[in-house]
């Protein structure tokens, strides 16, 4: 979830004046925002909505914060539309055809009459990383850049271009580099390199004269790209591969940036063939379809009849500007937003702006039957014969290594389920079987008084070619004992028992090949002619493995087979 | 001092009353006068010492022989070379098979015994090579033995009560160890003599004050009551303070019972549970609950993948299809969609499931309406281990479905949660943001002890969730955290710690 940081005096003049802690946690629910952390003038907030990229920033908060409060939103008059175009004035960006393979869209706009002071440029480097990393996915599909307009001469030109023969010295060297090296030499190269590293031809924007303003999605130019505190004129370049997610980056930032006092400029975008908005974009574009929905459908959802005034309203203070016939609900969704996926979204809306704590708890009318599931039914039954017995019921994690699970084991690694993208190789495979489990028990559990009886009703799982996932996840009892003297008559007898009790009648085979156990003193257990379960006594081999030296038994029952 | 008499057992009360102040107390004079055995005796003054009633005024050694078990044999019937000299005195000359067959003893006992016979000139072998006697009576030396034998019987010998014969006689059949098949056993004793000390002086006015003998009956046994003999004696009270013994009794798994609990609960509510495999595919891990496949909770590093098999054979259909249509342009749910080419192949690839929501994508193309279900579902992070994150988890997790399900709906059932299952006093609820709920609440509570703190995630299951699993009505999707009150019910504060294999904590863990 993203985190964002800013500081006191930037956020509260965005807000128009200084509220307390108290007062931020109890507005922030609005906005979905936690207040993570207040030190000195630094504000530390989480957002929880990872579909409102608008809310990442200081600017984008307090817009919110500031429509719920009532306060009438600032116009921005910039956004041009299918129907409405504004002029350019030169200010050009042409896409060309070659970059359609590796990275086929850029778009930019430009902000001018406003000096960068150094908490805005910190927030304006902030919203540009919070886009581009969680809503641009780690800049896969959207990148950034921010300019020296001044030093632009338009039009600029993004196109496909030749990694070995394109150069130039980019930020944060003194030396230059073709864009292969960037993606080898350069830091931000081997991070966002592999992006594009695989295609023909590497993105590259340049000017009209031929100057670097940046390799998208890697580094920036030193020069063009280098933007300064004081710096007033500022060019915005976002590239990509999907339109609307672009186009919605580029009006937030224009938003946010707007709020700062920047007056925002358009730039033509002119694409090699048709996009969904046509082939020349002027952005900032507003491309938003209006959303809409039933009262009835409101009513339903929320539980609460609410007339069209009401649902206006509580839009309202969620900045979002509606209207209503008979029971059909209009909005117009703003600039900065692109989260509606479904009438219902704008329920939620509703329901925010209403105020929750306007909606009274009832209970659920319906009549239903709880019951457990069969396997926690047995599972219990299974439990409490155990403990009958004298033994302590253990629970234990699902994941180990393999060293636990197969070389201590002795025990074949092919049946067994490998993560591919382990964290540590201590929780590497899923446990086959809860009889490692147990002995983990023991390797840790010398010091306590003997003799150890433990036991564990839970599930286990391991390769299983016959199923759709080629795998199966069984519910298992396991049970270990130890002692100076603990040998096959007393498994054996416990075995007896625990099925007597469960009026499973069981035949005994010979267990044959099986590494944990000593060889003809071990057992499987038959109903019929189905094995459900085996046990024996411990190899000295495997308890020389976990470092144990008592005397051990051990027997797994699979649970599911015994449901029948 | 504060004298408690029943804390005295009957071997020390007995002998307080034998005793008095001044005069020196022995072993030896316990064992006769009182007629306790040695090793009670011993019990006596070691318990007495340690309270301060006796103390010891001196030591002196002594040896004493003891009769051994083959001593008492032949103090009964007489020793070997004693019964062959009666036999053949009685009986004639006869071979030493003869005599042993006759005696009922071992050919080397008759052996032996004769030769010592032969050695005093008492019997002879003659010429047919038969044993007969040649002395009226045995000599001295033999009588000595049969003598030491008798006294012996009586109690153990004293070796300053022996003269010098007798102590000589006496090392022949007395053997330190090994002495099963000696007459006599070798026991050297320390006596330490004691004396009453004033507090003991004092202890014995509080025993003979209560009119405590040490003759009270002490544990009751069978034969007691089959012989009533417990009416005939009083019973001793005894020191209900005494320390006890630890015991390891079979127990269940506290964390276990928590979630027993919380399970029960759910079912008294009217909640079915619901289960499932550990391996999960991306479809019903993420695409059935409307999560895009570029979502970032779907990374590499936020998930676990199969090494092998990679992918699962198939996904069920008219699901997948519905799911992959529902993504792209929103199919026929009212959704727009998320706009991109569901990837069918990533949709396969398999998982450990790594958050308990599956099983309720799961149950919904099975779910009666109106229904509640719930599953406590462990569930696999790509997390770092530490007192917070563990490699595998459970997640409680649920939902309702019902026509007339709704927003107030859903708070009055997190309301119930927070009362019923976590004894919240207060209840507050914020919005909140899950993929696959619209809306999406918060539910936070005051608990007693803990405070303030996020119960659960809750929410209205999306259209684009529901219609593309067959589903047209309403479902409330809701999560527990109720680890928090599990540690809490546990009084542990590390996760790590519930599923411990260490077995002495778990043995020790009481739980609430």
């Amino acid at each position: 979830m993203p985190k964002i940081e800013t500081t006191g005096k930037l956020f509260y003049s965005l807000l128009g004046k200084t509220i307390n802690d108290e007062q931020l946690e109890e507005i922030f629910p609005v906005a979905k925002a936690e207040l993570d952390g207040h030190e000195d003038d630094l504000l530390k907030i989480e957002l929880n909505d990872t579909n409102r990229p608008d809310l990442w920033s200081a600017a984008g908060i307090a817009r919110q914060l500031k429509a719920y409060w009532g306060t009438e939103a600032p116009l921005y008059d910039f956004f041009s539309t299918a129907d409405e175009t504004f002029l350019s004035e030169g200010r050009e960006l042409i896409v060309d055809a070659s970059a359609k393979e590796v990275r086929p869209y850029s778009i930019g706009f430009a902000a001018k009459g406003h000096k960068v002071s150094e908490d805005e440029l910190e927030a304006l480097i902030q919203s540009q990383e919070k886009l581009c990393s969680n809503f641009g996915r780690k800049r896969k599909t959207i990148a950034i850049g921010i300019y020296r307009s001044d030093l632009i001469t338009y039009p600029v030109h993004y196109r496909g271009a030749d990694p070995d023969t394109t150069k130039f010295i980019p930020l944060g060297m003194d030396k230059e580099l073709t864009l292969r090296e960037i993606c080898s030499e350069h830091p931000k190269g081997r991070e966002y390199g592999p992006i594009v590293s695989d295609s023909k031809v590497f993105p590259y924007l340049h000017d009209d004269k031929g100057e670097t303003l940046s390799f998208p999605p890697v580094i920036n130019s030193a020069h063009i790209g280098a933007v300064e505190v004081g710096d007033e004129n500022l060019f915005l370049e976002l590239s990509g591969s999907d339109l609307h997610d672009l186009l919605l980056a580029a009006s937030i930032l224009a938003c946010d940036m707007s709020d700062l006092g920047y007056e925002i400029l358009p730039v033509k975008v002119s694409f090699p063939e048709e996009t969904a908005f046509g082939r020349e974009i002027t952005v900032p574009y507003y491309f938003q379809e209006p959303i809409s929905c039933t009262l009835s459908q409101v009513h339903k959802t929320l539980g609460e009849p609410m007339s069209g005034d009401d649902a206006v309203a509580a839009l309202k203070r969620m900045g979002i500007y509606a209207v209503y016939d008979e029971d059909t609900l209009w909005a117009t969704v703003p600039e900065w937003r692109n989260d509606f996926l479904h009438p219902v979204d704008l329920v939620e809306d509703i329901m925010i702006g209403y105020g929750l704590e306007n909606f009274q708890p009832e209970m659920p009318q319906d009549f239903t039957v709880g019951r457990l599931s069969l396997a926690e039914e047995l599972g219990r039954k299974v439990k409490d014969l155990m403990v009958g017995l004298g033994f302590q019921e253990m629970m234990y994690n699902y994941l180990g290594s393999k060293r636990e699970y197969v070389d201590n084991m002795q025990f074949p690694a092919e049946k067994c389920i490998f993560i591919s993208n382990p964290m540590s190789e201590n929780y590497e495979v899923v446990r086959p079987s809860i009889i490692p489990s147990l002995l983990e028990s023991e390797s840790v559990s010398a010091h306590a008084s003997f003799p150890h009886k433990i036991f564990e009703v839970g599930k286990i799982a391991f390769i299983d070619e016959g199923e759709n996932s080629g795998t199966t996840t069984r519910n298992s009892l396991g049970f270990l004992a130890s002692d100076s003297v603990m040998g096959y008559n007393e498994v054996s007898s416990i075995v007896n028992t625990l099925f007597y009790f469960l009026g499973k009648e069981y035949q005994l085979a010979a267990l044959e090949g099986d590494g944990r156990f000593i060889e003809g003193r071990c057992a499987r257990i038959m109903l019929g002619e189905q094995q459900v379960g085996v046990f024996g006594e411990i190899h000295p081999a495997v308890l020389e493995n976990w470092g144990s030296e008592t005397p051990t038994i051990a027997c797994e029952v699979d649970l599911d087979l015994l449901m029948n | 001092m504060e004298i408690d008499v029943k804390n005295l057992h009957p071997l020390e009360v007995r002998l307080l009353r034998h005793v008095v102040l001044g005069e020196p107390i022995t072993a030896g004079r316990i064992v006769d006068e009182l007629d306790y055995k040695v090793g009670q005796c011993n019990q006596a003054f070691s318990w007495l010492s340690a309270k301060g009633y006796l103390v010891e005024k001196s030591r002196e050694s002594r040896v004493l022989y003891e009769l051994t078990e083959f001593g008492r044999e032949q103090a009964e019937k007489g020793t070997p070379a004693q019964r062959i000299f009666t036999f053949i005195k009685a009986e004639g000359p006869h071979t030493l098979p003869e005599i042993a067959s006759a005696l009922g003893l071992e050919k080397s006992e008759v052996g032996s015994a004769f030769g010592q016979l032969s050695k005093a000139r008492c019997a002879k072998m003659n010429d047919e090579n038969k044993a007969q006697s040649i002395a009226d009576e045995l000599s001295g030396e033999f009588l000595l033995t049969a003598n030491l034998l008798q006294k012996g019987f009586q109690g153990n010998l004293d070796e300053s009560a022996l003269d010098a014969d007798e102590k000589k006689a006496m090392g022949k059949i007395a053997k330190k160890r090994g002495a099963a098949s000696s007459p006599f056993k070798v026991i050297e004793r320390e006596d330490i003599v004691y004396e009453l000390t004033e507090e003991g002086a004092q202890a014995k006015e509080a025993v003979l004050k209560a009119n405590i003998t040490g003759e009270e009956l002490g544990s009751l046994t069978p034969e007691m009551l089959a012989t009533g003999s417990w009416k005939e004696g009083a019973f001793r009270p005894y020191g209900l303070n005494a320390p006890t013994s630890r015991l390891i009794p079979g127990r269940h798994n506290p964390y276990g019972n928590y979630l027993q609990w919380v399970k029960d609960k759910l079912c008294s509510l009217g909640f079915e549970e619901f289960d499932g495999s550990l391996v999960e595919n991306e479809f019903w891990n993420g695409d059935a609950l409307f999560m895009p496949q570029f979502h970032s909770a779907r990374d590499i590093h936020d998930v676990y993948y199969l090494k092998d098999p990679v992918h699962c054979k198939e996904i069920e259909e008219p699901w997948l299809s519905q799911v992959a249509k529902t993504h792209e342009d929103g199919w026929e749910t009212g959704s727009r969609g998320w706009r991109y080419s569901f990837d069918h192949e990533f949709t396969r690839r398999q998982v450990l499931r790594s958050q308990g929501t599956v099983l309720s994508a799961r149950q919904l193309p099975k779910a009666k309406i109106p229904g509640k279900y719930f599953g406590v579902a462990r569930c696999f992070r790509y997390d770092q281990v530490d007192a917070t994150h563990g490699a595998d988890f459970y997640q409680t997790e649920g939902i309702v479905l019902g026509n007339d399900v709704n927003l107030k709906t859903l708070l009055g059932l997190l309301k119930m949660f927070a009362e019923e299952i976590a004894g919240a006093e207060e209840v507050r609820y914020v919005p909140g943001y899950f993929p696959f709920t619209e809306p999406s609440i918060e539910v936070h509570i005051k608990h007693p002890v803990l405070g303030w703190f996020e119960l659960g995630g809750s929410g209205i299951f999306r259209p684009e969730v529901t219609k593309a699993l067959g589903i047209d009505v309403p479902v409330l999707a809701w999560g527990l955290g109720i680890d928090r009150m599990a540690l809490m019910h546990l009084g542990l504060n590390d996760l790590r710690e519930l599923f411990t294999p260490n077995i002495e904590s778990v043995r020790t863990r009481r739980g609430n």
